[in-house]
């Protein structure tokens, strides 16, 4: 051998030894069964070989993947110590802005406003300061403390929900990106993140105030011609609207079967009722509190937020709130009906969740009323629990709704003074929504609400269906391409498969290594490495045909080959790469893994088809006289 | 073993059929863009919801379809009878799409999956979370930015691109490139269309691969056509340029070919989530070898002899 050839060999060695070494892991990973796993958890030592394998992504293992908003506009309102109308009247041209571009950023846009309007900020903030532009930064700054607040809450709820390896980070200043690997129930998961978590106390108005003001927003509403369209508008509203960029009409709509179905489903009531009394003729009597069948809810949502019905509220200074879930009860007519009920609450608040200490789920004790029950059991802290002993004994006899995330979850009687700070709520479906409950209670109340605004979730089947799919393309694709070289190009070809080959491993070692992602994409993208990293070599094989066309000695055709390839090579490459840069750039999840696959297997194939199968090439050349070369 | 023997095929004459070929298919492309007012963007340039879900029997879609036209939540009578609704890989799986809506309820994608359950019981699996395949809710607002980042990814690709084969080799052959370019992903937007298949994020990535792909081939050729340039100055400018096109013919067909096999067989195997993806690297692997030739190189010819004169 050519003593020439030896460092090449060993960069060679060394390269393929430490790609054996960065992909070892992932091999004995996946070779583990799940009871050998939780083993290796238990020492301590499946977290470190985790920390050296390919991870797998959302889309492969299943999970899910949600980008939240803190919704800023209610932030500010909230840090406003007086808010009058003038006030929510900015703020709500602001959303509206935003809405069309929802891009802006929201501190200049209510600069704007603010300086438009004349609208003094420091009547509002007179803690932040006293002009509008120090008021504007320490809101800023108050904001984004605020998120960073909400970064923690979130993190503390998740770990508290148990899950493995959670990821948990803020995008620009007021997203925040949650990926939860593996999660069976999104549902749960999705209600944990989103809960606001305010807890409030709320005392109950009386029968009477409820009953004298339903007759009230009767009154008002009798006759009223937006009434008709929102009970009857929710179906033919979206009904209209789908009509309309199609144009077209179904089948079972020509028989009219669809819009009977639609009859029994939404709002029925019969018209001469409704024209008398177009509020209480959606309710139920439940004996002690009112009801609202599910079906007529999102009617009785919309007359509520009518401006008229909203008057009427304030000026007994109540509001109506729905309880946390319907119940089933049985209709004259022997059906049964999921019924919520709905309660005339104080306006203000007599106690938040701020001074709540500890909150446990629990069944509820024997010989209680809530007995067998999951409940959870809450402790406040002195200052709560002095208030509560205070509006407890000043209200006994009344009922007290506890309010969370502004959903009745449970209005009992005061029976007596409650003196030593602890409650119990009940009001669950199970155990789980107890247990998640206590969760948030006891991770404390968002600074600010926040919205899901892009919500993804891959079911484990699906994730499993991928990776066997993906897998299979993988080792077709390469068995493939690996024959074709083989007889196009024959001994020359075994070279360059030896190459791709490895080429693969190291970018598999490559992606361990860097702790990458593996997506679909992903997956996608070292399947198309298979078939655009050979083409390095069919460039350079290609060459050195033509140079022995042209009478050249293998030996010099091998060199003349190469070194012609080169820059064509390079500089065929190097576009594909700024491609890939760019794509790594803007992507997301998938994208950016597919973009990570893509670079490197480039790169890489620039070495193996190179550097690795020119020195096989020269040890063959060297030494003998070589006079034919399979190619 | 040898697919091309040494070739002479004059390319360069054939220029004015093969402009006319792309304009055809371009413009169509176009036209069917016009008409169906842009590109179908899917939920994530779009907004709106996904929701696929699998039964344990063969699923017909038109009781799917009747199911989805009366979805009631709390009141709220929704019709989705006439949106997107398809299999999705075998007869069980049913892939369905509704627009974004304003007042949607709370966790709409669920109240979907929910009432997809509830509507066909004895046909669905015990435990909900595997009749969930998949679910997805992108609200408009993420949505157009997206949009504009992806816009912003593709200008910028082309730019660096041009900047780079204006500093290798002149500006007109970056001009020739970006050219096929263009080609490339118009003639893959247009089939699309045409298609009645939407671009999503994932299509955006095939997108600039293309580009990065069709990119590799154009240069390659042109690489042949600077080193013929170098060494032989006698010949006529198109002559040097057809000959490098055939020149390098054989590796252009080789490379083509095990690139469109490995996407085919990705595109048959790889399944349902990655069948589209698949599908526009196969179309841009035939228009991206086919532009390095017919469209990148005759003009290059082109702005040579404009630059002549």
């Amino acid at each position: 051998m050519n003593s020439k050839l030896t460092p090449r060999f060993l960069i060679i060695a060394l390269v393929l030894t430490w790609a054996v070494w960065a992909i070892w892991p992932t091999i004995q990973y996946q070779r583990l069964s799940e009871a050998e796993k939780e083993t290796l958890r238990e020492e301590g030592k499946l977290e470190i070989l985790e920390s050296r394998t390919i991870k797998q992504g959302l889309d492969l293992k299943g999970g899910m993947y949600i980008v939240l908003e803190v919704d800023l506009p209610t932030l500010v309102e909230n840090l406003a110590i007086n808010k009058d109308a003038k006030l929510q009247a900015a703020l709500s041209s602001v959303r509206d802005q935003l809405l069309i571009s929802p891009e802006a950023d929201f501190f200049a846009l209510f600069s704007n406003i603010s300086n438009d309007n004349n609208l003094k900020l420091s009547r509002y903030y007179y803690d932040f300061g006293s002009s509008n532009e120090v008021i504007l930064t320490a809101l800023g700054e108050e904001s984004e403390d605020a998120i960073n607040r909400v970064l923690e809450i979130l993190q503390n709820r998740i770990d508290q929900f148990g899950v493995a390896e959670p990821t948990i980070q803020k995008q620009g200043n007021q997203r925040i990106i949650v990926e939860l690997a593996g999660v069976q129930d999104s549902d749960r998961a999705r209600s944990l993140l989103e809960s606001t978590a305010l807890l409030e106390f709320f005392i109950v108005k009386d029968i009477t105030t409820t009953n004298e003001l339903m007759v009230k927003i009767d009154q008002t509403l009798r006759g009223n011609k937006d009434i008709s369209s929102i009970v009857k508008d929710d179906s033919a509203d979206t009904k209209t609207s789908i009509e309309k960029d199609d144009g077209t009409v179904s089948v079972s709509e020509l028989f009219g079967e669809s819009s009977t179905e639609n009859n029994t489903d939404s709002s029925s009531v019969t018209p001469s009722i409704v024209a008398e009394q177009p509020f209480s003729s959606l309710l139920r009597n439940l004996g002690n509190t009112i009801g609202v069948p599910a079906k007529n809810s999102y009617a009785l949502r919309k007359m509520l937020e009518l401006p008229e019905v909203k008057e009427k509220l304030a000026a007994v200074g109540g509001k109506f709130v729905f309880s946390n879930k319907a119940q089933d009860y049985p209709t004259v007519d022997g059906d049964v009906e999921s019924v919520y009920s709905l309660f005339l609450l104080e306006d203000q608040a007599e106690l938040t969740g701020g001074v709540v200490e500890e909150a446990k789920a629990n069944l509820g004790p024997q010989g209680t009323t809530s007995a067998g029950q999951p409940i959870v059991n809450l402790s406040m802290n002195s200052d709560g629990a002095r208030k509560w002993s205070i509006v407890t004994g000043s209200n006994v006899g009344r009922q007290v709704a506890i309010v969370l995330d502004n959903k009745v979850h449970m209005a009992p009687n005061i029976r007596e003074k409650i003196s030593g700070g602890g409650t119990l709520i009940e009001g669950f479906a199970n155990i789980d929504e107890a247990k998640d409950i206590a969760i948030v209670l006891r991770a404390g109340a968002l600074p600010a609400p926040v919205d899901i605004i892009e919500e993804r979730v891959v079911g484990p089947s699906l994730g499993a269906e991928s990776v066997k799919r993906g897998t299979q393309s993988v080792i077709i694709g390469l068995i493939i391409v690996l024959i074709f070289m083989l007889m196009y190009y024959r001994v020359s070809g075994s070279i360059a498969d030896f190459a791709l080959i490895w080429n693969i491993v190291l970018v598999l070692a490559v992606l361990a290594s860097l702790q990458a992602t593996l997506t679909l994409p992903g997956i996608a993208g070292l399947i198309l490495t298979v078939g655009m990293s050979i083409d390095a070599n069919v460039i350079i094989f290609e060459r050195i045909r033509e140079e022995l066309r042209k009478g050249k000695t293998p030996r010099a055709a091998i060199d003349g080959g190469y070194n012609r390839a080169l820059t064509t090579i390079i500089d065929a490459n190097v576009t594909t790469l700024i491609a890939a840069l760019v794509l790594w750039q803007f992507g997301t999840g998938p994208i950016k893994g597919f973009a990570t696959v893509l670079f490197w297997g480039i790169l890489i194939s620039m070495f193996t088809a190179i550097f690795v199968t020119r020195t096989i090439f020269n040890s063959f050349t060297s030494g003998k006289n070589l006079n034919k070369l399979s190619i | 073993m040898r697919i091309i023997k040494d070739t002479n095929i004059d390319f360069m004459r054939q220029r004015k059929l093969a402009f006319i070929i792309s304009a055809v298919v371009i413009l169509s492309g176009v036209i069917s863009l016009l008409v169906n007012g842009g590109p179908k963007l899917s939920i994530d340039f779009k907004g709106g919801t996904l929701v696929s879900v699998q039964y344990n029997e063969d699923m017909d879609i038109t009781a799917v379809r009747s199911a989805m036209g009366k979805l009631s939540v709390d009141g709220q009578d929704f019709d989705f009878s006439r949106e997107e609704i398809k299999h999705f890989g075998d007869l069980g799986a049913v892939l369905i799409r509704v627009p974004h809506i304003d007042d949607s309820p709370q966790n709409f994608a669920q109240k979907i999956v929910d009432h997809l359950y509830n509507s066909f019981p004895g046909m669905v699996p015990e435990d909900k979370s595997d009749f969930i395949l998949g679910k997805g809710t992108v609200s408009p607002k993420i949505g157009s930015e997206l949009s504009g980042k992806a816009i912003m990814a593709i200008i910028s690709a082309l730019g660096l691109i041009l900047l780079y084969i204006s500093i290798r080799f002149e500006f007109r052959f970056a001009l020739g490139a970006i050219a096929a370019l263009t080609h490339d992903v118009f003639v893959t937007l247009g089939l699309f269309s045409l298609l009645g298949y939407e671009i999503s994020l994932p299509i955006i990535a095939a997108f600039l691969t293309i580009v990065g792909y069709s990119l590799n081939d154009t240069i390659v050729i042109f690489d042949r056509i600077r080193e013929n340039i170098k060494s032989s100055k006698k010949e006529s400018y198109d002559t040097i340029v057809n000959r490098s096109v055939n020149e390098s013919l054989s590796r252009t067909i080789v490379t083509s070919l095990t690139t469109f096999l490995v996407v085919f067989i990705l595109w048959f195997f790889g399944g349902e989530v990655i069948h589209n993806f698949a599908l526009a690297m196969m179309i841009g692997v035939i228009v991206g070898t086919y532009s390095s030739i017919y469209i990148a190189s005759p003009i290059v010819i082109q702005l040579h002899e404009n630059s002549i004169k």
